[in-house]
């Protein structure tokens, strides 16, 4: 599989690649054409029979999705997911900056598939080039009568808008999105109602990833059987890797979901190995929140099942992160503890007053006045807060869990041997002129 | 009615209503703090998940579910199985406890809180004895979050009842979430603070002490306090309170679940306006005129004056020329004993519907709403028992008068005898008014505060607050409530009740059911009392 | 060594400037004078209104209305929270409710160039803690402060998305790539940070919806380029 031909990748490095004129001379929006002649229920048909799985995180059907929908409603709303915020992620970035038409073009055939009037694209605001590219080719579309009333010249009318975050990992949960579109704070909802049946405005909601919109041109130009050819058959199509850290050629690589994070990191054709006297000890492999995995696991395959056996949530957004040997567990503990820290959104009890409270003693451990027993703690207070399936409304505490408790028990005679290594009584001492 | 079993035990519950609710009614204690049946769910708390069987998606065989669901949040359906009682819900429960805890100052002995807190009960009850976490608490602030209530952030378990309050009960916005996540705060903008005629609510459905009343604040512990059932006197909504009294004091009035009439919720209008009852310069003692002596009769002495002197004008004048006026704050049971009296001296005495006191208008809340979808309303009749009154009277027949009616025919000197309570808590008597007085010969004003009508009057009677006394109100909607006398009239008076019924020939002590049973045998309407349906016991 | 760490601690704790449980913030003044002009000018309240019609409930408008007023007047006063508040039919709290959740939006005035650094993961274990108090150290103000003269604000931030590109910093609305601390002192002096190609609040112009010019649309295209940048570049240069 080494000479994987890039499918959603195909138009990086192509000159021009973000308008509407470069693009439409590779192929593009010949798929959304198609579509338009197909009833909307045999496009959702076709991308259920791809079993394209949600590229956000989740790995939910996609066409399952858009068949929950009520049959008699009158109005339906699509959201595209892009407040890519999970670290280390970045495959949505690259989609949207090397290609933004191929991402309007799924979102056009989503939304005709499920009777949409309306796209919203929820972009990070940190994305700030990424709007730009984006705007313009939506502007693009709208000028070429591609978005609009009467689209291509048929009866079906689709408005298009991006709408910018402001800085909030929770909003990418799809009830937050909403949320935050409606102009509140992005707390996600409790379901049921799913947003299927009630989102947006009260009205039946899709919300996709740009990734998985990204796939659904390709879907409907060479069908479902094509798609499921590639990649193992509970994983089916391309999917994007991120890869980042101490490694050759950080960045972000195409290929089915048949390779092992060995594969990622050490490939010439993607992470190409580690940097010249760096070796790697762990790698974060599908985003903070699925968890981490040691030097010795790296066989493990990224795929939506494999992770699983690794004690990992999933496979999440399949962006890894190496840490070499340089690198103080302690250091990457307190990190992902305040990364859920800072981003819980405060709504469920165990969520919101463990990931502090979880912040707080990595904090303490990482400057040198851990305790073990803060180890034993934090594992605890990490299976209290809920993993899968889960306490909380969101999935947020769960993907708070998988680090925390697959760093403290992976590496635990590392972290224990640098409390041990503290001055003595010193835990002490700072905690006597903490309180 | 669904069944449903819980922790094995199969009970009947209500159609329509979360399986918490449905538990709490049968007597089982889930913790919960964001649950409120008057509020939208949230579920946010996470205190009452349970277990519930569910189908397997394959098989269909039911099995636990692995993943706890909240109990607010999940509707009763005939055949639901569920459990609290599992290690499982009781380990999330412990969990719940220590997360609250966190950042919790502990300051229970000096605060207002203490004893009707579910912080404290919950963790006596559900949660551990020591905490882990020895790092440096989140210290919030106070804040000063409206003219009657303060905010003590560092107490708040985020359970955002408060808030909804004002966004789905009041419908004023006042108080939003701040920040996100453990830094969340409760606060309302500046300049636009918690003051709204719904306020107090805010204070009543937070579990913990984070919202107290200005008003209450330290005044008394409330275990101290005694709780009395009674009746809101200051609209004709009448909602159902409680008078938390110590010491012959009123010190706060809560509403009380009536689902016919104010739901969970009173007006800071009803709630502050106690104050009255603990005037100094209420009248205490029963005052004898003649010409510009007055004297104190003894109590025994009263009923005999008051006969003779109504006996006598009767023989001289007859007995269409005695009036009795019904004060709307009058019991149902009073006006029925004053009306008995008078007319068995007088059968054909006027009857007279006493002054009905108005100001403003309705207001409904939530603000903006219509009548399908108001939760409360704050009447602009300002008197608790108009309708009783009016009810009685038509009972009683013969001539009956309004008030302006009464008035103009006393100025003309249609009335050689009249008896005119008050007990309204504001001034009531116009200059107009006044006047009737020198008309009438013989003058019985019964009233809380002195009023121009006194100078008159030939006789004096202390009337009491409605929390020294007992009877019954009926609201502007045709409903009968009871009330009970919560503390004891000051020194010197007696209960308005007590004497009228020793003036009306009985014996012995009044008892307000006693009357009540007499009274509905001649006056069906007052034979249906309702009594409201407690809370659940571990409801709140 | 035993007190170095726990003072860090504290000095941590405090650099959050908030009020403490024994203070008591009085929300019954307001903290603005209702009888100042309007901050938010007719032009803005008109680039508000333009998104009226996207969504379906006036609420909705308001990330987009914050990030106008933002970018028009830097930070989102609690006279413009009031402002937005009467323009989009909703109450003041929700305003704050909204705003106080999210990191982007700014209640209190930043310096010119607001320097986002990212502390996330990818960064972290590249060096980007290194850049971060190289920032500190040049800048002489903690994170989430302002210079005196208000020329710079740092603030922190969760994972850029340039994780390949680690460490990452973002000046006003310019991203730069692989940042070293060594590069710290020419990325303070780079003028182009403080100016950007497009006038911030023009990100949120509504869509075109009329057929364009296709030649003007190529210009724009060229227009955009250099809104990131990569250190590597300036230091060869």
């Amino acid at each position: 599989m080494a000479n994987f031909e890039p499918i959603l990748l195909r138009n990086r490095g192509v000159t021009g690649s973000t308008s509407l004129k470069v693009y439409e001379s590779r192929g593009g929006y010949r798929a959304v054409r198609k579509a338009l002649k197909m009833t909307p229920d045999e496009v959702v048909e076709e991308v259920k029979k791809a079993n394209l799985r949600g590229r956000g995180g989740a790995g939910f059907p996609a066409g399952m999705k858009w068949s929950f929908l009520p049959k008699d409603r009158t109005r339906t709303l699509l959201c595209v997911n892009a407040d890519e915020s999970e670290p280390p992620t970045f495959c949505n970035r690259v989609l949207m900056e090397t290609d933004p038409h191929q991402l309007i073009e799924g979102t056009i055939i989503a939304a005709y598939a499920t009777k949409s009037q309306i796209a919203y694209i929820y972009m990070r605001v940190e994305f700030h080039e990424q709007f730009h590219i984006v705007q313009r080719a939506i502007d693009e579309a709208y000028a070429a009568g591609y978005l609009g009333t009467k689209i291509f010249g048929t009866d079906y009318s689709l408005e298009c808008y991006v709408h910018r975050g402001a800085g909030a990992y929770v909003c990418g949960e799809e009830t937050g999105l909403i949320e935050s579109l409606e102009g509140k704070r992005g707390w996600p909802r409790i379901k049921p109602p799913f947003p299927a049946v009630e989102g947006l405005f009260r009205r039946p909601t899709v919300v996709n990833n740009v990734e998985t919109l990204s796939c659904v041109p390709h879907i409907i130009e060479r069908g479902a059987a094509w798609f499921t050819g590639i990649g193992p058959p509970h994983s089916t199509g391309p999917k994007l890797f991120c890869i980042s850290g101490p490694v050759k050629k950080p960045g972000c690589y195409e290929s089915p979901m048949t390779i092992s994070v060995r594969d990622l990191l050490e490939r010439e054709d993607m992470g190409g190995g580690m940097l010249p006297g760096k070796r790697a000890k762990a790698v974060l492999p599908g985003g903070a929140s699925m968890g981490i995995i040691s030097a010795n696991e790296f066989d493990m395959k990224m795929d939506f099942e494999d992770p699983r056996k690794f004690g990992l949530l999933g496979l999440g957004t399949a962006a890894a992160v190496v840490i070499d040997d340089s690198i103080d567990m302690r250091v990457v503990l307190r990190n992902m503890a305040r990364f859920y820290g800072t981003e819980s959104c405060g709504q469920c009890t165990q969520c919101r007053e463990g990931t502090a409270w979880m912040h707080k003693m990595a904090t303490r451990i990482a400057m040198g006045a851990g305790r073990v027993e803060d180890l034993d703690v934090m594992l605890q207070t990490a299976r209290n807060m809920g993993m899968m399936p889960g306490l909380s409304i969101c999935g947020l505490p769960d993907g708070a869990t998988y680090p925390i408790e697959t760093i403290i028990k992976k590496f635990r005679g590392e972290l224990e041997s640098a409390i041990r290594a503290q001055p003595a009584g010193r835990a002490k001492r700072v905690l006597s002129v903490l309180n | 009615m669904p069944k449903i079993t819980i922790d094995n035990k199969e009970i009947e519950c209500r159609a329509g209503v979360p399986v918490l609710q449905a538990a709490l009614e049968a007597g089982w204690d889930v913790p919960h703090y964001c649950y409120h049946p008057g509020l939208s769910i949230v579920a946010s708390c996470r205190l009452c998940l349970m277990e519930m069987m569910m189908p397997n998606p394959k098989t269909q065989e039911l099995s636990w579910s692995p993943k706890l669901v909240p109990s607010c949040q999940t509707p009763v359906k005939d055949g639901l199985i569920c459990r609290f009682g599992s290690d499982t819900v009781k380990h999330n429960q412990r969990v719940c406890m220590e997360f609250f805890l966190l950042n919790h100052p502990l300051d229970c002995p000096v605060c207002d809180q203490a004893g009707e807190c579910y912080l404290q009960d919950y963790s006596y009850k559900f949660g551990n004895p020591t905490s882990r976490m020895v790092d440096q608490k989140l210290k919030n602030p106070k804040k000063d979050i409206g003219p009657r209530t303060l905010l003590y952030q560092d107490r708040c378990v985020m359970c955002s009842r408060c808030v909804r309050v004002t966004d789905e009960v009041s419908g004023t916005f006042e108080l939003g979430i701040v920040n996100r996540g453990s830094r969340c705060e409760i606060d309302a903008f500046p300049g636009k603070p918690l003051d709204n005629p719904l306020q107090g609510n805010v204070v009543d459905v937070c579990p913990v002490g984070a919202m107290l009343d200005k008003d209450f604040l330290f005044k008394r512990r409330v275990w101290e306090l005694r709780s009395t059932s009674s009746v809101c006197p200051k609209c004709a909504t009448g909602c159902a309170i409680h008078v938390d009294h110590a010491d012959n004091k009123v010190y706060r009035l809560k509403p009380r679940f009536n689902p016919k009439v104010n739901t969970w919720w009173m007006c800071d209008e009803g709630r502050f306006g106690f104050k009255y009852v603990h005037d100094k310069k209420r009248i205490v003692k029963p005052i004898v005129r003649r010409g510009m002596d007055h004297e104190s009769p003894d109590w025994a002495d009263v009923p005999d004056i008051v006969r003779f002197r109504f006996s006598e004008l009767v023989k001289r004048d007859g007995a269409a020329k005695v009036a009795a006026v019904l004060s709307p704050f009058l019991s149902c049971e009073e006006a029925w004993l004053l009306c008995k009296f008078i007319r068995s001296l007088a059968p054909t005495a006027a009857l007279v519907t006493g002054l009905i006191p108005y100001s403003g208008e309705d207001r409904k809340f939530p603000i903006g709403s219509n009548n399908g979808t108001t939760k409360f309303t704050i009447l602009k009749e300002k008197c608790p028992n108009r309708r009783g009154i009016e009810t009685i009277l038509k009972a009683f027949g013969g001539t009956t008068l309004t008030f302006d009616e009464f008035c103009k025919k006393a100025t003309t000197g249609e009335f050689s005898a009249a008896w005119i309570t008050g007990g309204y808590p504001e001034p009531w008597v116009e200059k107009e008014t006044a006047k009737i007085a020198e008309k009438i010969e013989f003058l019985v004003v019964q009233d809380i505060f002195e009023n121009e009508l006194c100078t008159g009057a030939g006789m004096i009677f202390p009337s009491c607050g409605w929390a020294e006394r007992e009877g019954s109100f009926m609201n502007a909607a045709g409903v009968l409530q009871s009330f009970e006398r919560a503390i004891a009239p000051p020194d010197g008076a007696k209960q308005d009740g007590q004497y009228l019924y020793d003036i009306a020939g009985y014996s012995g002590l009044y008892r307000a059911t006693r009357i009540r049973e007499l009274m509905s045998a001649e006056v069906p309407a007052m034979k249906e009392l309702y009594v409201p349906p407690e809370m659940p016991a571990h409801a709140h | 060594m035993a007190q170095p760490a726990g003072e860090r601690l504290l000095k941590l704790s405090r650099s959050v400037k908030r009020a403490m449980s024994w203070q008591t913030i009085n929300r019954n003044l307001p903290v603005m004078d209702p009888k100042a002009p309007p901050v938010l000018t007719e032009a803005v309240r008109e680039k508000i209104r333009g998104f009226f019609p996207r969504y379906e409930t006036k609420r909705a408008v308001l990330l987009p209305a914050l990030h106008i007023v933002q970018d028009a007047l830097g930070h989102i006063s609690w006279k413009a929270m009031a402002e937005i508040a009467a323009l989009l039919e909703i109450q003041p709290s929700d305003v704050i409710d909204t705003i106080s959740f999210y990191t982007h939006f700014w209640t209190h005035s930043k310096g010119k160039k607001v320097i986002v650094a990212c502390r996330s993961v990818s960064c972290e274990v590249m060096g980007g803690v290194a850049v971060l108090e190289e920032l500190k150290k040049r800048l002489g103000i903690d994170e989430h402060e302002t210079t005196a003269d208000g020329a710079y604000s740092l603030v922190t931030e969760e994972c850029l998305a340039g994780c390949d590109h680690a460490p990452c910093v973002i000046i006003n609305e310019k991203l730069h790539k692989r940042v070293r601390a060594e590069d710290v002192v020419k990325l303070l002096a780079d003028h182009a940070n403080a100016r950007l190609e497009i006038p911030r609040s023009d990100l949120f112009d509504a869509p075109a919806k009329t057929a364009a010019d296709p030649a003007s649309q190529n210009s724009q295209a060229e227009d955009l380029v250099g809104t990131t940048s990569d250190v590597r570049e300036m230091r060869e240069s």
